[in-house]
């Protein structure tokens, strides 16, 4: 792409450029630590985390449309990127006070009602604190009528293109199909034998319906607002995993992202914005973070152990480890710049300088979709989540769909005979008796939730933000128990807990695991999250955009 | 275990939706004896999880207009009583007509709600245009307005209720099912859970969508039709709307939360039951998301974050139905809303409670009794504006 020109686009009123290719975090990470957004309760500075397009971390103003995710966005010339939801500034937003008033958080459920007549007056200030971008200007034809949307007809459908997705794919190019494969990646791998749809997130898998030949329809969006509708007879879901949170103090401080997050902001061309990151974590994650910038970790640190080879890497290059160590807060006006640990036996507290803290300790399935169409869950207690009941052929419950890869819980090793097998049986050939292939641990105990318990009855400072996109308070989840609330819907009703941008991907997992030590019983008798759709948020355009009678559940 | 402590109870209502708690808590306060109310879900699992909050005192008869005025008043003082906000913001309710025909019927509409002494408005398509900021030029011909109408947040209700009527010594049975409701001689007696049998010579059916399935334990046939219905809630976004807005022509309605999520369904006619569960369908997506676009342009790039659906407990009237069974005594009905039951429910369960102690209550019977179905006249009066 040498020479391709750059993308010229206004930030505010500085100018700034983005380079083929680029994102628009890419771009504004290119400058320095981009501060964008502030939370929706607290006004408490924020930054991206993800870098996948689920927080709301990065979420920006472009040409008068809200909350658009700077790293799920390609800007093009003369776009105007605002930042929104802080005054004058993300740095310096004069409602950050708010965070400082209210050191216990604010009761939005039993605060304000007494007496009346202030009730009102409440109200008004509340309501405007409301929400992350402004509404879309009214009145602002788009530059180009809507793309129409995209609609296709296949025989197979594959969710994401990552290593699992593109090697079925491979294996049923061989035999003879063509699958269509859909990638929410920006730029993805290229698929060897199938076609693919990239920039295309599927956010809605209905149940199917009946056993017609093409029962299942696939919904989603490609970026920014462009309807996809994919028919297909068999759907081959591989749509990985993501790096979770973690709970402490000031967990929800600019700096403190997610691996997938850290490499975002540090892009494809070298740069860091950060030179002294703390690592989370002890596995197999821990060491592609070190591969990726090893040279920019300070330490790393896990509540856990830490495996053999990630102590080998980290040993040879110099960095320090701390395992089995408790993660009590995160520290700095802004941006953090210090984490407190402690040994978990007992030991004295230290203080670890830092300008970024990449959480690495936990990968979980996007699994959103399987909820969806209906299929069988179980809990697997060794990673705490729910992963799909599946045949040894990758078959779930919901004949014609499969699973495969991450969101398998298929262990890395076994994933090329796993995708082999899924196309095979994809392609009809019939079942060998096969022994089931190896997933993650079935049975507990979950690391993190021993983790938990041991934090349980420890004194806490700082903020323990349980959801960050909704601002919602560790404490606020103990009280909601505390009052009889139970179980995980309950809650996240009580709370507000995983209602936010995020669909609860990075608080709802963590919440089963308090509920679990609070309500002293198994997580998955505290609760079998729905997962409503949409997966993602999408946009209204693309949904109305969708055929008048798609073949699916409503069929006539 | 997790089960009632006694074996015998003065009422036990069935469902601990808004009209099952409120009913509890009226019997409480009215000092009705010991009360059991007993629910096979998660509290807040019904269609009281699952509205859109819509508070509106715009109806097509005087019965309904009245009922929820009453409770329009009960929501304006939740707060202090209960200690729970349940954010009742009163700006108002927006009904909007796409023809001249549509605008006639509410403009019949707003001489009734005038008649009952409320401040309702005819407004024209450009004041209808300045309530709804960025509305598509020519879409509506005009529209009725009243402003002490507004939108509240359901679940604190249910919390706000659920620990009142604790306190006040309710007991709140969770996941436990009514299987089965028995009579002697005409009367209730008992109705078997899946813990077991539990005494009371009264049941209040508050079952919600459910309720036509509990009244068919109970071997009583009754009209009402559980209809799945749809809502969606949009990412949050600054305030920018203020009315409950509802147009006339396909009941598609919307407001802002307090969160700043655009929360809104429309009517579709889908097949009839409780059998096909709650699930979301692209069909829904599609036709929301058509109707809100083509009406708010503005709007088109909004994410929809989270759909879901609930069930409407429909009557062939579309009046609830309030009163003991006339087949079988102590079997008392507190069902039949439609869709809005919650706004309806503070001061319809004050009746449920006084006739479930077998006072007598103060509305026509010829339009909320159960006995209503049994006869084969006319219903005396239908109320339509099953709207939004
Ligand atoms: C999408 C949607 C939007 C709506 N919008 C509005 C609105 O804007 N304004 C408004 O006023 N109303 C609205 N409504 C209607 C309103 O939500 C209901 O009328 C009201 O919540 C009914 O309350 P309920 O307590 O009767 O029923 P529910 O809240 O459904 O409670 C009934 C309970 O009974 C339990 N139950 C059923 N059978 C049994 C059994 N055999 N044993 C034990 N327990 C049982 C169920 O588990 C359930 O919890 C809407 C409804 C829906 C679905
Ligand atoms: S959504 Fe962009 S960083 Fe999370």
């Amino acid at each position: 792409m040498a020479g391709a020109p750059e993308r010229r686009f206004f930030f505010g009123r500085a100018r700034r450029s983005a380079r083929p290719g680029e994102t628009l975090l890419d771009a504004l990470a290119r400058g320095g630590w981009p501060a964008l957004q502030r939370s929706i309760r607290y006004h408490r500075p924020r930054g991206p985390f993800c870098g996948v397009g689920y927080c709301t971390g990065c979420l920006v103003r472009v040409n008068g449309r809200p909350n658009v995710r700077a790293c799920r966005y390609v800007p093009t010339d003369g776009d105007r990127v605002a930042t929104e939801n802080s005054w004058p500034s993300p740095r310096f937003d004069v409602l950050g006070a708010i965070d400082f008033l209210f050191p216990h958080g604010i009761d939005t459920l039993h605060g304000f009602v007494r007496p009346r007549w202030a009730t009102r007056a409440y109200h008004r200030v509340v309501r405007r604190l409301a929400g992350y971008g402004a509404a879309p200007e009214v009145g602002r034809t788009p530059p180009t009528p809507p793309p129409p949307p995209v609609r296709r007809t296949v025989d197979v459908a594959i969710v994401g293109g990552g290593v699992a997705g593109r090697a079925v794919a491979a294996h049923l190019a061989h035999g003879g199909a063509h699958p269509l494969v859909v990638d929410r990646a920006l730029a993805p791998e290229p698929v060897a034998g199938g076609e693919l749809l990239a920039s295309t997130t599927v956010t809605f898998l209905p149940a199917p319906v009946g056993t017609g030949d093409h029962r299942f329809t696939l919904l989603g969006f490609e970026e920014p607002d462009r309807g996809v509708e994919v028919t297909a007879r068999t759907v081959v879901l591989a749509s990985g995993g993501y790096d979770a949170a973690l709970l402490f103090g000031g967990n929800d401080r600019p700096g403190v992202v997610t691996a997938d997050g850290a490499f975002a902001l540090c892009g494809r061309d070298g740069r860091r914005p950060f030179r002294r990151a703390v690592v989370v974590g002890g596995g197999d994650r821990v060491g592609e973070v070190l591969d990726r910038f090893g040279d920019a970790v300070a330490a790393v640190v896990a509540p856990g152990g830490i495996s053999p080879p990630v102590v080998r890497r980290a040993s040879d290059e110099g960095i320090p480890l701390y395992p089995r160590s408790r993660i009590r807060s995160a520290a700095g006006r802004g941006r953090v710049r210090s984490l407190t640990l402690e040994p978990r036996g007992g030991g004295a507290r230290f203080v670890l300088s830092c300008d970024a803290v990449v959480l690495a300790h936990r990968r979980l399935p996007t699994s959103q979709l399987l909820f969806q169409a209906g299929a069988r869950m179980e809990w697997r207690g060794g990673p705490g989540a729910y992963y799909p009941v599946l045949a040894p052929s990758g078959e779930t419950s919901v004949p014609g769909l499969y699973a495969v890869g991450d969101v398998a819980g298929i262990l890395a090793d076994a994933n090329e005979r796993a995708a082999e097998r899924v196309a095979a049986a994809v392609l009809g050939a019939p079942a060998s008796g096969e022994e089931p292939l190896p997933r993650v641990a079935l049975e507990g105990p979950n690391e993190l939730e021993g983790y938990y318990r041991e934090l349980a009855s420890l004194p806490r400072s700082g903020r323990w933000v349980a959801c960050a996109c909704e601002d919602v308070l560790l404490h606020e989840v103990e009280e909601a128990h505390a009052r009889g609330y139970r179980g995980i819907e309950v809650i996240k009703r009580y709370t507000g807990v995983g209602t936010g941008l995020c669909q609860g991907r990075y608080c709802l997992p963590d919440a089963l695991l308090v509920l679990s030590i609070l309500e002293g019983r198994p997580a998955p008798e505290v609760g079998y999250i729905t997962q409503r759709p949409p997966a993602v948020p999408t946009p209204l355009a693309a949904f109305a955009a969708m055929a008048d009678s798609p073949t699916g559940p409503e069929g006539a | 275990m997790n089960g009632p402590t006694r074996s015998a109870y003065r009422v036990i209502v069935v469902g601990a939706g808004i009209v099952g708690l409120y009913t509890a808590y009226h019997l409480a306060r009215a000092g009705a004896g010991p009360v059991l109310v007993v629910d096979r879900g998660f509290l807040s699992s019904g269609a009281s999880g699952r509205n859109g909050g819509g508070v509106r005192q715009q109806w097509e008869t005087r019965a309904t207009v009245r009922l929820a005025r009453e409770s329009v008043a009960a929501y304006r003082r939740f707060g202090t009583e209960f200690g729970y906000n349940v954010w009742f913001r009163q700006s108002g309710y927006l009904f909007v007509a796409e023809t001249e025909a549509e605008l006639a019927r509410l403009r019949g509409v707003h001489e009734l709600v005038v008649s009952e002494g409320l401040p309702s408005e005819v407004l024209d398509a450009a004041a209808v245009a300045r309530r709804v900021e960025g509305i598509a030029p020519g879409a509506v011909v005009g529209g009725t307005y009243l402003a002490t109408d507004g939108t509240l947040y359901p679940f604190p209700a249910v919390w706000g209720l659920y620990e009142a009527v604790r306190a006040l010594g309710v007991e709140v049975v969770l996941g436990v099912e009514v299987l089965g409701v028995e009579a002697s001689a005409g009367r209730v007696a008992a109705v078997t859970t899946r813990s077991g049998r539990v005494e009371a010579p009264t049941v209040v059916n508050a079952a919600g969508g459910w309720s036509g399935e509990l009244s068919g334990r109970a071997g009583l046939a009754v009209p009402n039709v559980a209809t799945r219905h749809e809502i969606f809630a949009t990412e949050p976004l600054k305030p920018f709307l203020d009315p409950m807005v509802v147009r006339a022509s396909d009941g598609l309605y919307f407001s802002q939360t307090m969160r700043g999520e655009i929360v809104g369904g429309i009517t579709l006619r889908d097949g009839a039951g409780v059998a096909g569960g709650m699930p979301s369908s692209p069909r829904f997506l599609r036709e929301m998301s058509r109707a809100l676009v083509r009406l708010v342009p503005r709007l088109g790039s909004v994410g929809v974050l989270r759909a879901w659906s609930g069930f409407y407990d429909d009557t062939p009237d579309g009046f609830p139905v309030i009163g003991e069974d006339p087949r079988c005594g102590g079997f008392v009905h507190a069902n039949g809303f439609g869709g809005h039951g919650f706004m309806l429910a503070p001061a319809a369960t004050l009746r449920v409670a006084r006739a479930a102690m077998g006072e007598p209550i103060d509305l026509d019977p010829a339009l909320v009794s159960p006995a209503r179905f049994l006869s084969n006249d006319r219903p005396p009066s239908v109320e339509r504006l099953q709207l939004g």
